[in-house]
């Protein structure tokens, strides 16, 4: 096995490739998958200025922007899964992000006394809304239908480094590797060798439940980890303009990280599967609300597996993992799993002890 | 942050509030990136600083790619996903055959054969941006200045810094005595990396790691140094006269012969000297360009840049309401383009960057000069310098001499 990482996205990504042999080949690979993720990472942050999104909020009210073809699958992407979740998920809510955040539009940090800063969230909520977005689908081109509108793609962007890197390790002949941005967002090429799948334990401890993934993403969200500046968790419900009010983890597993991602944030706004989704053959693995203090005091992660040989103490049943990550509080009878249509609905989740060996992504990078 | 200024930049209210949350939508207006004619412009080299010169292009109104050329079939796929409706061509002869409407052609080939691609251009009567360096020998370096100037076709290579407003600002700085007397200056770029780049089968492996390859590549002081050196050329107003190099293979230890690691010393006039390291072992602190004066310190790493005042410098007035950032113990003041006009509006404070890529500058540069016909920003004469400097460097680099610059080898005749 081979491993690279790079910081992006305010996190680290990593990638596990398996050596064919060709390590020079399979080390280049995965440099250029890397380096897609970067790209991704300069193209959409919302914290840079110079960056391909603050030139679409910039502009985007002003005249159509145009796409490339990944901007556009982005894009689609977004407004796709706005539409599904019945506008639970919506990169719209940026000005609101903003304010709750007390940032400027370029990014710089604010100092707001109370009552401006009260202004300036509920000045904000006015400019929330998919509907204001019209992406021509035909031109390829995004615009504003009004000034104030304005995109933040973190429900999403993660998914869509995946992607990228996924595709230049692909186009490099490179068909069986693990990429994960900062846990929570999980692809998995093919399988590690002599194992049918990648094993990817969600949150750890005893018990948590195990996901396989072959050519596959997992997303996991939860509210807990992050808070903007005004104490507010960072997930927000774009619907009542206000932070999302769920307590829950959420897992979701869907062949494109793009969707995985935009639903994994919907769900939690949600609290369930809406019948729109379950056409998606989206798989959905959630924690319950209320879930236990650790849960609350962590950001949400999953631990990888790297040992393919890790493959006893499973349990064959969707029910409960015994003594599970989201602890005695609640007990594991109370996880939802295997929402979903399609072949993936009939399989069940798997489950076993967590194993020692779910460690690699606390490890430094590893060099040739 | 004193009471002071915290009084001052603290906002109050519903208005200002609100208009917050409209800023960056109707600020922008006012100077939507655009060209005063519309043109058709071609790119020659799909590769990733092909796709990013694409990227850039888009942002600029008026400017319509219609064709793009690459010898490798991925590549040029690459590049069409990246602009709607751009004809694909494998040569640059079909290209400059079938888009007649091309007025400006842009050039990111290997850098060994940027002179072949643009001459080819310049002869088709069509403007050319050539990407850093502007090519690895002197003599193609020469034969391409002089093609450029017979041509009456404007001709410039992309050098960053002289387009980049953070850079321009803090050369007015410098210029202007602000750090006093240049005691000393450092670059570096560092980045890990194998540098070489997956192919599809070997064929396309050997012709795409080029950079790796030593009868072609002028190593990282040719693909990193070329645009750094030019800084200080900028600023300077002068070149150097000799350098010294050090090249080793520090971590990249598979076979191949271009250094990973290399370290240079240029030697200006005035006793001045540029220690310039860039290795591909090491990341720490990425590419940038420091100026040490009597006076005080400029940073400069291209989407930033900083002045670190000395205790007993004079102060200039602006920096009082600047953002600052610490720096370990030092405090860096903020090199903000239009820094007054900032202040006076009183947003010094929002962490104003640059709104876009240093990339996006030079190539705004070049097609207003096409356009409206301004003086170029970097010329091929001024690309001629920076990269005989970089093929002078490489050489002292790889013998390990100290290699003199004369003046001469620095002119294009």
């Amino acid at each position: 096995m081979l491993r690279l990482a790079t910081s992006a996205m305010a996190t680290r990504f990593e990638l596990v490739l398996v050596d064919d042999g060709d390590r020079l080949r399979v080390r280049a690979a995965g440099e250029a998958a890397l380096e897609a993720v970067e790209r991704c990472d300069a193209e959409w942050s919302a914290f840079a200025s110079d960056s391909f999104l603050a030139h679409l909020n910039r502009t985007a009210a002003l005249r159509p922007v145009a796409l490339d073809a990944d901007q556009f699958e982005l894009l689609a992407a977004c407004e796709d899964a706005w539409r599904a979740t019945g506008g639970a998920f919506d990169p719209s809510v940026a000005p609101l992000v903003r304010a709750l955040d007390r940032r400027a539009p370029c990014g710089g940090e604010l100092a707001l006394d109370a009552a401006a800063a009260r202004e300036y969230v509920a000045a904000a909520r006015e400019y929330v809304g998919w509907d204001a977005v019209r992406l021509d689908r035909e031109r390829r081109t995004l615009r504003f239908a009004r000034p104030g509108v304005a995109l933040d793609l973190g429900g999403i962007a993660k998914g869509h480094a995946l992607e990228l890197a996924a595709r230049e390790l692909r186009a490099a002949g490179v068909t069986n590797a693990l990429l994960h941005g900062g846990t929570s967002s999980v692809l998995a090429l093919g399988a590690p060798p002599d194992a049918r799948a990648w094993r990817v334990a969600l949150e750890g401890g005893d018990g948590a439940p195990v996901v396989e993934l072959c050519d596959a993403a997992l997303s996991v969200s939860a509210q807990h980890g992050r808070t903007l500046a005004d104490g507010s968790g960072h997930v927000l419900d774009p619907r009542t303009r206000t932070s999302a009010a769920s307590d829950a983890t959420v897992a979701v597993v869907h062949a494109d990280a793009r969707i995985a991602e935009a639903w994994s944030t919907a769900l939690l706004v949600l609290g369930e599967l809406p019948r729109e989704g379950r056409e998606l053959d989206v798989e959905l693995a959630s924690a319950p609300r209320g879930s236990p203090s650790r849960l609350d005091r962590e950001p949400p992660h999953s631990q990888l597996e790297t040992d393919p040989t890790m493959h006893d103490s499973r349990i064959e049943t969707a029910g409960a993992p015994r003594g599970g990550r989201f602890g005695t509080a609640h007990a594991p009878r109370d996880l939802e799993l295997a929402f979903g249509r399609g072949p993936r609905f009939a399989r069940s989740w798997q489950f076993n002890r967590t194993p020692d060996v779910s460690s690699f992504l606390r490890s430094a990078t590893v060099l040739p | 942050m004193s009471p002071i200024d915290r009084r001052d930049f603290l906002v109050h209210g519903a208005s200002a509030a609100a208009a917050f949350a409209l800023t960056s939508e109707l600020v922008a207006a006012a100077s939507l990136p655009q060209t005063k004619v519309p043109i058709d412009v071609a790119l020659v080299g799909c590769g990733r600083q092909g796709r990013a010169i694409l990227g850039e292009l888009a942002k600029i109104e008026g400017v319509k790619v219609v064709a793009v050329v690459d010898v490798l079939d991925a590549r040029l796929k690459s590049g069409q996903r990246r602009v709607q409706g751009a004809e694909g061509y494998a040569t640059i002869a079909e290209m400059l055959d079938k888009a007649k409407s091309v007025a400006a052609v842009f050039v990111a080939t290997p850098s060994h054969t940027h002179k072949d691609v643009a001459l080819e251009c310049l002869a088709a009567g069509k403007h050319v941006y050539v990407e850093s360096p502007l090519a690895t020998t002197l003599d193609d370096c020469r034969t391409l200045v002089q093609a450029a100037r017979k041509s009456g076709k404007v001709c410039v290579t992309g050098m960053y810094g002289r387009s980049n407003p953070i850079y321009g600002l803090a050369r007015s700085f410098f210029r202007s005595g602000a750090l006093r007397d240049t005691v000393t200056m450092r670059a570096q770029y560092h980045k890990k990396s194998t540098w070489r780049t997956p192919g599809a089968n070997a064929e396309e492996e050997a012709a795409l790691n080029w950079p790796l390859d030593p009868k072609v590549s002028l190593g990282l002081v040719g693909e990193y140094g070329t645009q750094q050196f030019d800084v200080f050329h900028w600023f300077l107003g002068a070149y150097p006269t000799a350098v010294r190099g050090f090249g080793s293979i520090q971590l990249h230890k598979d076979g191949r012969t271009v250094h990973d690691t290399v370290l240079c010393e240029l030697q200006f006039p005035g006793e001045r000297r540029l220690i310039y390291d860039a290795t591909l072992a090491n990341s720490f602190d990425s590419q940038h360009e420091l100026f040490c004066g009597s006076m005080g310190s400029i940073k400069l790493a291209w989407t930033a840049g900083w002045m670190f005042k000395e205790a007993d410098s004079p102060t200039q007035g602006w920096e009082v309401y600047a953002n600052r950032q610490q720096f370990h113990d030092e405090q860096g003041i903020t090199l903000i383009a239009d820094a007054t006009k900032l202040a006076a509006q009183g947003k010094l404070k929002e962490g104003v960057g640059l709104p876009n890529p240093p990339l996006y500058y030079p190539l705004a540069d070049f097609l207003k000069s096409v356009t409206e016909n301004t003086p170029v920003v970097c010329s091929v004469e001024e690309g001629l310098r920076a990269a005989a400097v970089a093929i002078l460097a490489n050489q002292a680099v790889t013998t390990g001499q100290t290699v003199a610059i004369d003046e001469a080898l620095l002119k294009s005749e």
